[in-house]
Protein backbone atom coordinates (compact mmCIF):
# COMPACT_ATOMS: atom_id res chain seq x y z
CA UNK A 1 0.00 0.00 0.00
CA UNK A 2 1.38 3.45 -0.87
CA UNK A 3 1.99 6.95 1.27
CA UNK A 4 -1.04 8.22 -0.32
CA UNK A 5 -3.31 5.26 -0.19
CA UNK A 6 -2.88 5.01 3.96
CA UNK A 7 -3.12 8.78 4.42
CA UNK A 8 -6.37 8.43 2.43
CA UNK A 9 -7.45 5.71 4.54
CA UNK A 10 -7.12 7.34 7.90
CA UNK A 11 -9.15 10.75 6.29
CA UNK A 12 -11.69 8.47 5.29
CA UNK A 13 -12.01 6.75 8.52
CA UNK A 14 -11.71 10.21 10.07
CA UNK A 15 -14.62 11.45 7.81
CA UNK A 16 -12.61 14.16 6.42
CA UNK A 17 -13.43 12.88 2.81
CA UNK A 18 -16.08 10.31 1.43
CA UNK A 19 -15.93 7.07 -0.55
CA UNK A 20 -16.39 9.19 -4.21
CA UNK A 21 -13.25 11.67 -3.10
CA UNK A 22 -11.27 8.42 -1.92
CA UNK A 23 -11.46 7.28 -5.11
CA UNK A 24 -10.74 10.38 -6.85
CA UNK A 25 -7.76 11.95 -5.28
CA UNK A 26 -6.59 8.05 -5.24
CA UNK A 27 -6.91 8.00 -9.26
CA UNK A 28 -5.45 11.39 -9.71
CA UNK A 29 -2.13 10.77 -7.63
CA UNK A 30 -1.96 7.29 -9.53
CA UNK A 31 -1.47 9.10 -13.07
CA UNK A 32 -5.35 9.16 -14.33
CA UNK A 33 -5.31 12.58 -14.83
CA UNK A 34 -8.10 13.81 -17.64
CA UNK A 35 -6.45 13.47 -20.61
CA UNK A 36 -7.48 15.90 -23.16
CA UNK A 37 -7.19 13.46 -25.66
CA UNK A 38 -9.82 10.88 -24.49
CA UNK A 39 -11.31 11.32 -27.60
CA UNK A 40 -8.82 9.91 -29.75
CA UNK A 41 -7.81 6.72 -27.39
CA UNK A 42 -11.15 5.92 -27.33
CA UNK A 43 -11.84 6.09 -31.07
CA UNK A 44 -8.48 3.98 -30.84
CA UNK A 45 -9.89 1.36 -29.16
CA UNK A 46 -13.33 1.05 -30.76
CA UNK A 47 -10.94 0.87 -33.92
CA UNK A 48 -8.52 -2.11 -32.71
CA UNK A 49 -11.80 -3.92 -30.91
CA UNK A 50 -13.32 -4.18 -34.19
CA UNK A 51 -10.40 -4.94 -36.24
CA UNK A 52 -10.33 -7.81 -33.64
CA UNK A 53 -14.32 -8.44 -34.35
CA UNK A 54 -13.47 -9.00 -37.70
CA UNK A 55 -10.70 -11.29 -37.60
CA UNK A 56 -12.93 -13.20 -35.07
CA UNK A 57 -15.63 -13.36 -38.42
CA UNK A 58 -12.89 -14.25 -40.25
CA UNK A 59 -11.48 -16.99 -38.54
CA UNK A 60 -15.48 -17.89 -37.51
CA UNK A 61 -15.68 -18.44 -41.72
CA UNK A 62 -13.74 -21.48 -41.19
CA UNK A 63 -11.64 -21.53 -44.93
CA UNK A 64 -11.56 -24.74 -45.93
CA UNK A 65 -9.52 -24.78 -48.62
CA UNK A 66 -6.35 -23.14 -46.87
CA UNK A 67 -4.48 -25.69 -45.11
CA UNK A 68 -4.65 -25.64 -41.19
CA UNK A 69 -1.29 -25.65 -41.05
CA UNK A 70 -1.47 -22.03 -43.38
CA UNK A 71 -3.89 -20.94 -41.16
CA UNK A 72 -2.18 -21.68 -37.67
CA UNK A 73 1.10 -20.16 -39.14
CA UNK A 74 -0.94 -17.14 -40.15
CA UNK A 75 -2.21 -16.54 -36.41
CA UNK A 76 0.95 -16.95 -34.86
CA UNK A 77 2.70 -14.69 -37.36
CA UNK A 78 -0.19 -12.25 -36.41
CA UNK A 79 0.69 -12.23 -32.43
CA UNK A 80 4.60 -12.47 -32.67
CA UNK A 81 4.34 -9.20 -35.34
CA UNK A 82 1.73 -7.48 -32.69
CA UNK A 83 3.85 -8.11 -29.93
CA UNK A 84 7.00 -7.08 -31.43
CA UNK A 85 5.00 -3.86 -32.16
CA UNK A 86 3.46 -3.40 -28.95
CA UNK A 87 7.24 -3.63 -27.64
CA UNK A 88 8.65 -1.37 -29.93
CA UNK A 89 5.91 0.67 -29.26
CA UNK A 90 6.18 0.98 -25.57
CA UNK A 91 9.69 2.21 -25.45
CA UNK A 92 8.43 5.78 -27.30
CA UNK A 93 7.99 8.79 -25.19
CA UNK A 94 4.69 9.15 -26.39
CA UNK A 95 2.66 6.43 -26.55
CA UNK A 96 -1.09 7.00 -27.83
CA UNK A 97 -1.13 3.30 -29.70
CA UNK A 98 -0.06 0.84 -26.82
CA UNK A 99 -3.35 0.36 -25.03
CA UNK A 100 -5.25 0.27 -29.15
CA UNK A 101 -2.70 -2.23 -30.02
CA UNK A 102 -2.97 -3.82 -26.38
CA UNK A 103 -6.73 -4.26 -27.19
CA UNK A 104 -6.14 -5.60 -30.44
CA UNK A 105 -3.60 -8.33 -29.23
CA UNK A 106 -5.68 -9.80 -26.71
CA UNK A 107 -8.52 -10.02 -28.91
CA UNK A 108 -6.54 -11.92 -31.62
CA UNK A 109 -5.49 -14.17 -28.42
CA UNK A 110 -9.18 -14.92 -28.46
CA UNK A 111 -9.29 -15.63 -31.86
CA UNK A 112 -6.33 -17.56 -31.75
CA UNK A 113 -8.16 -19.72 -28.95
CA UNK A 114 -11.06 -20.25 -31.24
CA UNK A 115 -9.28 -21.27 -34.65
CA UNK A 116 -7.05 -23.66 -32.56
CA UNK A 117 -10.87 -25.02 -31.37
CA UNK A 118 -12.01 -25.25 -34.81
CA UNK A 119 -9.14 -26.76 -36.10
CA UNK A 120 -8.77 -28.91 -33.58
CA UNK A 121 -12.24 -29.66 -33.09
CA UNK A 122 -12.10 -29.47 -29.52
CA UNK A 123 -15.66 -29.74 -27.59
CA UNK A 124 -15.10 -27.24 -25.25
CA UNK A 125 -17.40 -25.04 -23.25
CA UNK A 126 -17.39 -21.16 -24.00
CA UNK A 127 -16.63 -20.03 -19.99
CA UNK A 128 -13.37 -22.75 -20.59
CA UNK A 129 -12.19 -21.09 -23.40
CA UNK A 130 -12.81 -17.46 -21.76
CA UNK A 131 -11.11 -18.36 -19.05
CA UNK A 132 -7.66 -19.89 -20.37
CA UNK A 133 -8.02 -16.51 -22.36
CA UNK A 134 -8.13 -14.34 -19.22
CA UNK A 135 -5.15 -16.06 -17.73
CA UNK A 136 -2.94 -15.45 -21.03
CA UNK A 137 -3.93 -12.22 -21.39
CA UNK A 138 -4.00 -10.71 -17.65
CA UNK A 139 -0.09 -9.95 -17.21
CA UNK A 140 -0.34 -7.69 -20.48
CA UNK A 141 -3.43 -5.97 -19.39
CA UNK A 142 -1.89 -5.07 -16.50
CA UNK A 143 0.61 -2.85 -18.74
CA UNK A 144 -2.93 -0.67 -20.40
CA UNK A 145 -3.12 2.43 -18.73
CA UNK A 146 -6.51 2.96 -20.50
CA UNK A 147 -9.60 2.26 -18.38
CA UNK A 148 -11.79 -0.14 -21.59
CA UNK A 149 -8.57 -2.97 -22.06
CA UNK A 150 -9.23 -3.19 -18.26
CA UNK A 151 -13.18 -3.23 -17.99
CA UNK A 152 -12.54 -5.62 -21.20
CA UNK A 153 -10.73 -7.98 -19.51
CA UNK A 154 -13.13 -8.02 -16.13
CA UNK A 155 -16.35 -8.09 -18.21
CA UNK A 156 -15.21 -11.49 -19.72
CA UNK A 157 -13.28 -12.65 -16.97
CA UNK A 158 -16.01 -12.39 -14.37
CA UNK A 159 -18.44 -14.10 -16.54
CA UNK A 160 -16.14 -16.72 -17.60
CA UNK A 161 -15.32 -17.43 -14.04
CA UNK A 162 -18.77 -17.53 -12.73
CA UNK A 163 -19.84 -20.03 -14.93
CA UNK A 164 -16.78 -22.25 -14.67
CA UNK A 165 -17.13 -22.43 -11.07
CA UNK A 166 -20.72 -23.50 -11.16
CA UNK A 167 -19.72 -26.09 -13.95
CA UNK A 168 -17.00 -26.97 -11.88
CA UNK A 169 -19.69 -27.39 -8.33
CA UNK A 170 -22.26 -28.48 -9.92
CA UNK A 171 -20.37 -31.69 -11.89
CA UNK A 172 -21.04 -30.26 -15.26
CA UNK A 173 -23.50 -27.76 -16.54
CA UNK A 174 -26.34 -29.77 -18.05
CA UNK A 175 -29.06 -27.00 -18.23
CA UNK A 176 -28.10 -23.64 -17.94
CA UNK A 177 -31.45 -22.06 -17.05
CA UNK A 178 -31.51 -25.19 -14.27
CA UNK A 179 -28.33 -23.28 -12.41
CA UNK A 180 -28.80 -19.52 -13.83
CA UNK A 181 -30.01 -19.14 -9.99
CA UNK A 182 -26.73 -20.01 -8.61
CA UNK A 183 -24.69 -18.15 -11.36
CA UNK A 184 -26.62 -15.38 -9.87
CA UNK A 185 -25.46 -14.94 -6.77
CA UNK A 186 -22.20 -15.73 -7.36
CA UNK A 187 -21.60 -13.02 -9.79
CA UNK A 188 -21.91 -9.70 -6.90
CA UNK A 189 -20.20 -11.89 -4.43
CA UNK A 190 -17.44 -12.89 -6.59
CA UNK A 191 -17.07 -9.38 -8.36
CA UNK A 192 -17.34 -7.67 -4.74
CA UNK A 193 -14.48 -10.19 -3.44
CA UNK A 194 -12.07 -9.93 -6.07
CA UNK A 195 -12.87 -5.70 -5.92
CA UNK A 196 -11.72 -5.83 -2.51
CA UNK A 197 -8.42 -8.20 -3.45
CA UNK A 198 -7.88 -5.16 -6.17
CA UNK A 199 -7.65 -3.15 -3.83
CA UNK A 200 -5.66 -4.35 -1.71
CA UNK A 201 -2.90 -5.78 -4.88
CA UNK A 202 -1.22 -2.68 -5.74
CA UNK A 203 -0.50 -4.12 -9.70
CA UNK A 204 -4.76 -4.80 -10.01
CA UNK A 205 -5.33 -1.22 -8.62
CA UNK A 206 -6.62 -0.61 -12.16
CA UNK A 207 -9.67 -2.85 -12.64
CA UNK A 208 -11.22 -2.14 -9.55
CA UNK A 209 -13.70 0.22 -10.97
CA UNK A 210 -14.62 -2.73 -13.65
CA UNK A 211 -14.92 -5.11 -10.81
CA UNK A 212 -17.37 -2.93 -8.90
CA UNK A 213 -19.46 -1.92 -12.02
CA UNK A 214 -20.03 -5.82 -12.09
CA UNK A 215 -20.71 -5.96 -8.66
CA UNK A 216 -23.18 -2.87 -8.48
CA UNK A 217 -24.72 -4.41 -11.57
CA UNK A 218 -25.08 -7.99 -11.05
CA UNK A 219 -26.10 -7.65 -7.15
CA UNK A 220 -28.96 -5.75 -9.11
CA UNK A 221 -29.90 -8.40 -11.21
CA UNK A 222 -29.36 -11.08 -8.35
CA UNK A 223 -31.66 -8.85 -6.26
CA UNK A 224 -34.21 -8.55 -8.56
CA UNK A 225 -34.32 -11.93 -9.84
CA UNK A 226 -34.61 -13.81 -6.69
CA UNK A 227 -37.17 -11.38 -5.79
CA UNK A 228 -39.19 -13.05 -9.27
CA UNK A 229 -38.62 -16.25 -8.06
CA UNK A 230 -39.19 -15.89 -4.71
CA UNK A 231 -42.48 -13.85 -5.05
CA UNK A 232 -44.55 -16.55 -7.70
CA UNK A 233 -43.55 -19.01 -4.81
CA UNK A 234 -41.32 -21.07 -6.91
CA UNK A 235 -39.88 -23.59 -5.05
CA UNK A 236 -37.05 -25.39 -5.64
CA UNK A 237 -34.91 -27.85 -7.19
CA UNK A 238 -31.68 -26.19 -6.11
CA UNK A 239 -28.89 -28.01 -4.90
CA UNK A 240 -26.67 -26.83 -2.39
CA UNK A 241 -23.76 -28.13 -4.61
CA UNK A 242 -24.37 -24.84 -6.94
CA UNK A 243 -24.06 -22.23 -4.56
CA UNK A 244 -20.98 -24.33 -2.54
CA UNK A 245 -19.09 -21.40 -5.00
CA UNK A 246 -21.29 -18.76 -3.56
CA UNK A 247 -20.44 -19.34 0.12
CA UNK A 248 -16.75 -19.87 -0.32
CA UNK A 249 -16.60 -16.51 -1.88
CA UNK A 250 -19.16 -15.03 0.84
CA UNK A 251 -16.74 -16.41 3.13
CA UNK A 252 -13.67 -14.54 1.61
CA UNK A 253 -15.40 -11.26 0.58
CA UNK A 254 -16.35 -11.16 4.69
CA UNK A 255 -13.20 -12.20 5.93
CA UNK A 256 -12.23 -9.19 3.41
CA UNK A 257 -14.28 -6.71 5.10
CA UNK A 258 -13.71 -7.45 8.41
CA UNK A 259 -9.81 -7.07 7.71
CA UNK A 260 -10.50 -3.96 5.56
CA UNK A 261 -9.72 -0.97 7.91
CA UNK A 262 -11.18 1.88 5.67
CA UNK A 263 -14.58 0.12 6.92
CA UNK A 264 -15.88 1.66 10.19
CA UNK A 265 -17.59 -1.11 12.72
CA UNK A 266 -21.23 -0.08 11.23
CA UNK A 267 -19.93 -0.13 8.40
CA UNK A 268 -18.86 -4.09 8.36
CA UNK A 269 -21.67 -5.06 10.19
CA UNK A 270 -24.24 -3.64 7.76
CA UNK A 271 -22.56 -4.92 4.94
CA UNK A 272 -21.81 -8.56 6.21
CA UNK A 273 -25.31 -8.57 7.17
CA UNK A 274 -26.56 -7.66 3.83
CA UNK A 275 -24.42 -10.65 2.40
CA UNK A 276 -26.06 -12.96 4.75
CA UNK A 277 -29.61 -11.93 4.14
CA UNK A 278 -28.81 -12.46 -0.27
CA UNK A 279 -27.70 -16.09 0.28
CA UNK A 280 -30.40 -16.78 2.57
CA UNK A 281 -32.62 -15.33 0.07
CA UNK A 282 -31.74 -18.03 -2.43
CA UNK A 283 -30.69 -21.35 -0.35
CA UNK A 284 -31.60 -22.84 1.86
CA UNK A 285 -35.00 -21.99 1.99
CA UNK A 286 -35.25 -21.78 5.41
CA UNK A 287 -37.12 -18.06 5.23
CA UNK A 288 -39.78 -19.44 2.62
CA UNK A 289 -42.59 -21.16 2.38
CA UNK A 290 -43.34 -22.06 -1.49
CA UNK A 291 -47.01 -20.63 -1.15
CA UNK A 292 -48.26 -17.02 -2.04
CA UNK A 293 -51.56 -14.82 -1.29
CA UNK A 294 -51.33 -11.77 -4.17
CA UNK A 295 -49.63 -13.71 -7.17
CA UNK A 296 -51.60 -15.05 -10.46
CA UNK A 297 -51.21 -18.82 -8.62
CA UNK A 298 -52.18 -18.25 -5.31
CA UNK A 299 -55.91 -16.07 -6.78
CA UNK A 300 -56.92 -19.43 -8.47
CA UNK A 301 -56.69 -21.26 -5.37
CA UNK A 302 -59.18 -21.80 -2.79
CA UNK A 303 -57.67 -20.66 0.46
CA UNK A 304 -54.73 -18.47 0.16
CA UNK A 305 -51.75 -18.24 2.33
CA UNK A 306 -52.00 -16.05 5.24
CA UNK A 307 -49.88 -12.11 5.42
CA UNK A 308 -47.15 -14.06 7.33
CA UNK A 309 -46.55 -17.27 5.91
CA UNK A 310 -46.70 -15.67 1.96
CA UNK A 311 -43.77 -15.79 0.10
CA UNK A 312 -45.06 -12.90 -2.07
CA UNK A 313 -44.77 -11.02 1.30
CA UNK A 314 -41.60 -12.09 2.47
CA UNK A 315 -39.31 -11.84 -0.74
CA UNK A 316 -39.90 -7.52 -0.91
CA UNK A 317 -39.87 -7.23 2.68
CA UNK A 318 -36.34 -9.53 2.63
CA UNK A 319 -35.15 -7.32 -0.52
CA UNK A 320 -36.12 -4.06 1.20
CA UNK A 321 -34.17 -5.12 4.06
CA UNK A 322 -31.07 -5.17 1.69
CA UNK A 323 -31.98 -2.50 -0.17
CA UNK A 324 -32.27 -1.00 3.24
CA UNK A 325 -28.65 -2.10 4.90
CA UNK A 326 -27.07 -1.56 1.71
CA UNK A 327 -28.38 2.31 1.52
CA UNK A 328 -27.37 2.39 5.10
CA UNK A 329 -23.40 1.62 4.43
CA UNK A 330 -23.47 4.19 1.27
CA UNK A 331 -25.25 6.70 2.72
CA UNK A 332 -22.86 6.35 5.51
CA UNK A 333 -19.72 6.05 3.63
CA UNK A 334 -20.54 9.41 1.56
CA UNK A 335 -21.52 7.67 -1.74
CA UNK A 336 -24.07 9.68 -2.45
CA UNK A 337 -25.11 8.41 -5.71
CA UNK A 338 -25.29 5.17 -4.89
CA UNK A 339 -27.19 6.10 -1.96
CA UNK A 340 -29.92 8.26 -3.73
CA UNK A 341 -30.30 5.31 -6.52
CA UNK A 342 -30.92 2.68 -3.73
CA UNK A 343 -32.87 4.49 -1.55
CA UNK A 344 -35.05 5.33 -5.15
CA UNK A 345 -35.09 1.31 -5.57
CA UNK A 346 -36.46 0.78 -1.98
CA UNK A 347 -39.41 3.57 -3.40
CA UNK A 348 -39.59 1.57 -6.33
CA UNK A 349 -39.91 -1.67 -4.68
CA UNK A 350 -42.76 -0.46 -2.45
CA UNK A 351 -44.86 0.70 -5.08
CA UNK A 352 -44.41 -2.63 -6.79
CA UNK A 353 -45.84 -4.39 -3.50
CA UNK A 354 -48.59 -2.12 -3.57
CA UNK A 355 -49.33 -2.65 -6.92
CA UNK A 356 -49.49 -6.74 -6.15
CA UNK A 357 -51.05 -6.39 -2.75
CA UNK A 358 -53.86 -4.04 -4.59
CA UNK A 359 -54.61 -5.91 -7.92
CA UNK A 360 -57.93 -6.65 -7.27
CA UNK A 361 -59.03 -3.35 -7.05
CA UNK A 362 -56.77 -2.19 -10.11
CA UNK A 363 -59.48 -2.64 -12.33
CA UNK A 364 -61.92 -0.40 -10.54
CA UNK A 365 -61.76 3.95 -10.72
CA UNK A 366 -61.25 3.58 -7.00
CA UNK A 367 -57.97 1.87 -7.33
CA UNK A 368 -56.30 3.75 -10.17
CA UNK A 369 -57.14 7.28 -8.25
CA UNK A 370 -56.01 5.14 -4.83
CA UNK A 371 -52.84 4.07 -6.77
CA UNK A 372 -51.35 7.56 -8.39
CA UNK A 373 -52.07 8.83 -4.80
CA UNK A 374 -49.84 6.46 -3.46
CA UNK A 375 -46.62 7.12 -5.68
CA UNK A 376 -47.51 10.61 -5.59
CA UNK A 377 -47.12 10.10 -2.41
CA UNK A 378 -44.07 7.68 -1.90
CA UNK A 379 -42.15 9.95 -4.17
CA UNK A 380 -42.85 13.23 -1.88
CA UNK A 381 -41.87 11.21 0.85
CA UNK A 382 -38.64 9.65 -0.69
CA UNK A 383 -37.65 13.36 -1.82
CA UNK A 384 -38.66 15.27 1.15
CA UNK A 385 -37.38 12.36 3.52
CA UNK A 386 -33.72 11.69 1.56
CA UNK A 387 -31.78 14.52 3.02
CA UNK A 388 -33.12 13.43 6.70
CA UNK A 389 -31.66 10.00 5.74
CA UNK A 390 -28.39 11.03 5.03
CA UNK A 391 -27.83 13.07 7.95
CA UNK A 392 -29.45 9.87 10.20
CA UNK A 393 -27.20 7.32 8.72
CA UNK A 394 -24.60 9.64 8.84
CA UNK A 395 -25.27 10.08 12.86
CA UNK A 396 -25.19 6.39 13.35
CA UNK A 397 -21.36 6.59 13.32
CA UNK A 398 -20.34 7.58 16.75
CA UNK B 1 11.84 -9.50 -12.03
CA UNK B 2 12.89 -5.53 -11.48
CA UNK B 3 12.95 -4.95 -15.26
CA UNK B 4 10.04 -3.62 -17.14
CA UNK B 5 11.18 -3.89 -20.56
CA UNK B 6 11.56 -7.56 -19.66
CA UNK B 7 8.40 -8.04 -17.62
CA UNK B 8 7.09 -6.42 -20.81
CA UNK B 9 8.95 -8.86 -23.35
CA UNK B 10 7.29 -11.89 -20.61
CA UNK B 11 3.64 -10.49 -20.55
CA UNK B 12 3.80 -10.87 -24.76
CA UNK B 13 5.46 -14.01 -25.02
CA UNK B 14 3.61 -15.56 -22.30
CA UNK B 15 0.04 -16.21 -24.44
CA UNK B 16 2.14 -17.05 -27.37
CA UNK B 17 3.98 -19.65 -25.85
CA UNK B 18 1.14 -20.86 -24.26
CA UNK B 19 -1.21 -20.83 -27.19
CA UNK B 20 1.57 -22.56 -29.08
CA UNK B 21 2.01 -25.04 -26.83
CA UNK B 22 -1.92 -25.74 -26.79
CA UNK B 23 -1.46 -26.46 -30.77
CA UNK B 24 1.71 -28.36 -30.25
CA UNK B 25 -0.36 -30.79 -27.57
CA UNK B 26 -3.27 -31.44 -29.78
CA UNK B 27 -1.20 -32.38 -33.02
CA UNK B 28 0.63 -34.83 -31.09
CA UNK B 29 -2.35 -36.03 -29.33
CA UNK B 30 -3.45 -36.48 -33.23
CA UNK B 31 -0.88 -38.16 -34.74
CA UNK B 32 0.56 -40.17 -32.35
CA UNK B 33 -3.37 -42.26 -31.15
CA UNK B 34 -4.35 -45.14 -33.08
CA UNK B 35 -7.41 -44.40 -35.39
CA UNK B 36 -10.71 -45.71 -35.27
CA UNK B 37 -13.81 -45.00 -37.59
CA UNK B 38 -17.50 -44.02 -35.93
CA UNK B 39 -20.79 -43.67 -37.34
CA UNK B 40 -22.60 -40.88 -36.58
CA UNK B 41 -26.42 -39.61 -37.23
CA UNK B 42 -28.31 -36.77 -36.61
CA UNK B 43 -27.79 -33.46 -37.79
CA UNK B 44 -28.38 -29.87 -36.37
CA UNK B 45 -26.51 -27.14 -37.62
CA UNK B 46 -25.57 -24.48 -35.17
CA UNK B 47 -25.12 -21.18 -36.05
CA UNK B 48 -21.42 -19.41 -34.54
CA UNK B 49 -20.80 -15.93 -35.92
CA UNK B 50 -20.94 -16.68 -39.40
CA UNK B 51 -19.12 -20.02 -39.62
CA UNK B 52 -20.91 -23.64 -38.37
CA UNK B 53 -20.39 -26.66 -36.11
CA UNK B 54 -21.99 -29.85 -37.14
CA UNK B 55 -23.91 -31.60 -33.73
CA UNK B 56 -24.37 -35.23 -34.03
CA UNK B 57 -24.67 -38.66 -32.29
CA UNK B 58 -21.75 -40.79 -32.33
CA UNK B 59 -22.75 -44.48 -32.57
CA UNK B 60 -20.04 -46.11 -30.65
CA UNK B 61 -22.07 -49.42 -31.20
CA UNK B 62 -21.74 -50.57 -27.26
CA UNK B 63 -24.17 -53.30 -26.70
CA UNK B 64 -26.83 -52.26 -24.79
CA UNK B 65 -26.04 -54.96 -21.68
CA UNK B 66 -22.80 -53.35 -21.60
CA UNK B 67 -24.22 -50.02 -21.84
CA UNK B 68 -23.68 -47.12 -19.32
CA UNK B 69 -25.88 -47.05 -16.12
CA UNK B 70 -28.85 -44.75 -15.12
CA UNK B 71 -26.38 -41.74 -14.02
CA UNK B 72 -24.42 -39.29 -14.37
CA UNK B 73 -21.10 -40.87 -13.61
CA UNK B 74 -17.31 -40.07 -15.64
CA UNK B 75 -16.88 -43.14 -17.59
CA UNK B 76 -14.56 -45.20 -19.94
CA UNK B 77 -15.33 -46.92 -23.09
CA UNK B 78 -13.08 -50.06 -23.60
CA UNK B 79 -12.62 -50.62 -27.55
CA UNK B 80 -10.43 -53.60 -27.69
CA UNK B 81 -10.90 -56.85 -26.49
CA UNK B 82 -14.69 -56.24 -25.74
CA UNK B 83 -16.75 -52.83 -26.59
CA UNK B 84 -17.89 -52.10 -23.02
CA UNK B 85 -18.56 -49.20 -20.58
CA UNK B 86 -17.22 -49.03 -17.29
CA UNK B 87 -16.80 -46.31 -14.66
CA UNK B 88 -13.46 -44.46 -14.49
CA UNK B 89 -12.05 -46.12 -11.65
CA UNK B 90 -12.93 -50.15 -12.97
CA UNK B 91 -11.38 -50.15 -16.34
CA UNK B 92 -9.86 -53.45 -15.81
CA UNK B 93 -5.62 -53.81 -17.11
CA UNK B 94 -7.05 -56.43 -19.85
CA UNK B 95 -8.51 -53.43 -22.09
CA UNK B 96 -6.25 -52.28 -24.80
CA UNK B 97 -7.37 -49.05 -26.29
CA UNK B 98 -10.47 -46.94 -24.70
CA UNK B 99 -12.38 -43.89 -24.67
CA UNK B 100 -12.67 -41.62 -21.40
CA UNK B 101 -16.13 -40.00 -21.45
CA UNK B 102 -18.93 -40.24 -19.37
CA UNK B 103 -22.76 -41.52 -19.06
CA UNK B 104 -25.29 -39.62 -18.45
CA UNK B 105 -28.96 -39.97 -16.58
CA UNK B 106 -30.89 -41.34 -20.20
CA UNK B 107 -27.73 -43.89 -20.29
CA UNK B 108 -25.57 -42.24 -23.29
CA UNK B 109 -22.30 -42.42 -23.75
CA UNK B 110 -20.67 -39.38 -24.53
CA UNK B 111 -16.30 -38.74 -25.57
CA UNK B 112 -16.77 -34.99 -26.26
CA UNK B 113 -16.71 -36.22 -30.45
CA UNK B 114 -19.94 -34.85 -31.23
CA UNK B 115 -19.19 -31.70 -32.74
CA UNK B 116 -17.60 -31.01 -36.17
CA UNK B 117 -16.35 -27.16 -37.59
CA UNK B 118 -17.69 -26.66 -41.21
CA UNK B 119 -17.79 -23.63 -43.43
CA UNK B 120 -21.36 -22.63 -43.66
CA UNK B 121 -21.17 -22.81 -47.45
CA UNK B 122 -21.00 -26.77 -47.57
CA UNK B 123 -23.99 -27.24 -44.67
CA UNK B 124 -26.70 -28.04 -46.39
CA UNK B 125 -25.70 -30.66 -49.00
CA UNK B 126 -23.70 -32.02 -45.93
CA UNK B 127 -26.88 -32.47 -43.64
CA UNK B 128 -28.59 -34.37 -46.00
CA UNK B 129 -26.07 -36.82 -46.37
CA UNK B 130 -25.49 -37.10 -42.32
CA UNK B 131 -29.54 -37.34 -42.33
CA UNK B 132 -29.19 -40.63 -44.52
CA UNK B 133 -26.51 -41.81 -41.84
CA UNK B 134 -23.90 -41.68 -44.15
CA UNK B 135 -21.47 -40.20 -42.02
CA UNK B 136 -18.50 -41.20 -39.89
CA UNK B 137 -16.29 -39.75 -37.96
CA UNK B 138 -12.32 -40.71 -37.94
CA UNK B 139 -10.96 -40.21 -33.92
CA UNK B 140 -7.43 -40.67 -33.04
CA UNK B 141 -7.35 -42.22 -29.19
CA UNK B 142 -3.98 -41.90 -27.62
CA UNK B 143 -3.02 -44.50 -25.28
CA UNK B 144 -4.67 -42.84 -21.89
CA UNK B 145 -8.11 -42.18 -23.86
CA UNK B 146 -7.45 -38.87 -24.92
CA UNK B 147 -9.28 -38.23 -28.13
CA UNK B 148 -9.10 -36.49 -31.29
CA UNK B 149 -11.18 -35.57 -34.16
CA UNK B 150 -9.07 -35.92 -37.52
CA UNK B 151 -12.11 -36.07 -40.30
CA UNK B 152 -15.55 -36.18 -41.13
CA UNK B 153 -16.43 -38.95 -43.44
CA UNK B 154 -19.07 -39.35 -46.37
CA UNK B 155 -19.60 -42.76 -47.51
CA UNK B 156 -16.12 -43.15 -47.01
CA UNK B 157 -15.07 -39.91 -48.26
CA UNK B 158 -13.42 -37.30 -46.48
CA UNK B 159 -15.84 -34.39 -46.47
CA UNK B 160 -14.02 -32.08 -48.96
CA UNK B 161 -13.57 -34.30 -51.77
CA UNK B 162 -17.77 -34.67 -51.32
CA UNK B 163 -18.03 -30.66 -51.49
CA UNK B 164 -15.57 -30.67 -54.33
CA UNK B 165 -17.65 -33.19 -56.33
Amino acid sequence: MTLIEKKLQIWEQQGLINGDQYDAILAFEQGEKKNSNWWLYSLLMLGSAIIGLGVISLIAANWAKIPDSLKLGANFLLLVSLAVVIFWQKQKPKKPWVDALITAFIIICLASIGLIAQIYHINGRWYHAILLWSVISLPIVLFARHLFVHFLWVSLFINAAVWSCIDLAGGNLRNIMRELPAVLLLAPLLSATLYLLARRVHLLYRTTASFFFWFQISALIALVAIDLIRSGGETQFFEWRWYLPSWIAASILIALIALRPAYRPLNKGLLIATILLLIIYYYPDILFTGQTRYTFSALDSTERASIWLADDIRAPALTILILFLYAIHAGNSGYHRTFNVITFLIGLRFVVLYFQAMGGLAATGVGLILSGLMIIGIAWFWYSSLDLLKIWSKELTP
Amino acid sequence: MKNPQLRLAAALLFPIVVLAANTWMYQQQRSSGETFKFPIEGFDPRDMLSGHYLFYKVDYAVPSTHGCPTSDISAVLCLRPERRVYPTDELPSSCEVYLQGECDASTVFTAGLDRFYIPQEYATALEVKIADKKGEIEVSIDKRGNAAILDLLIEGKTWKAITQD
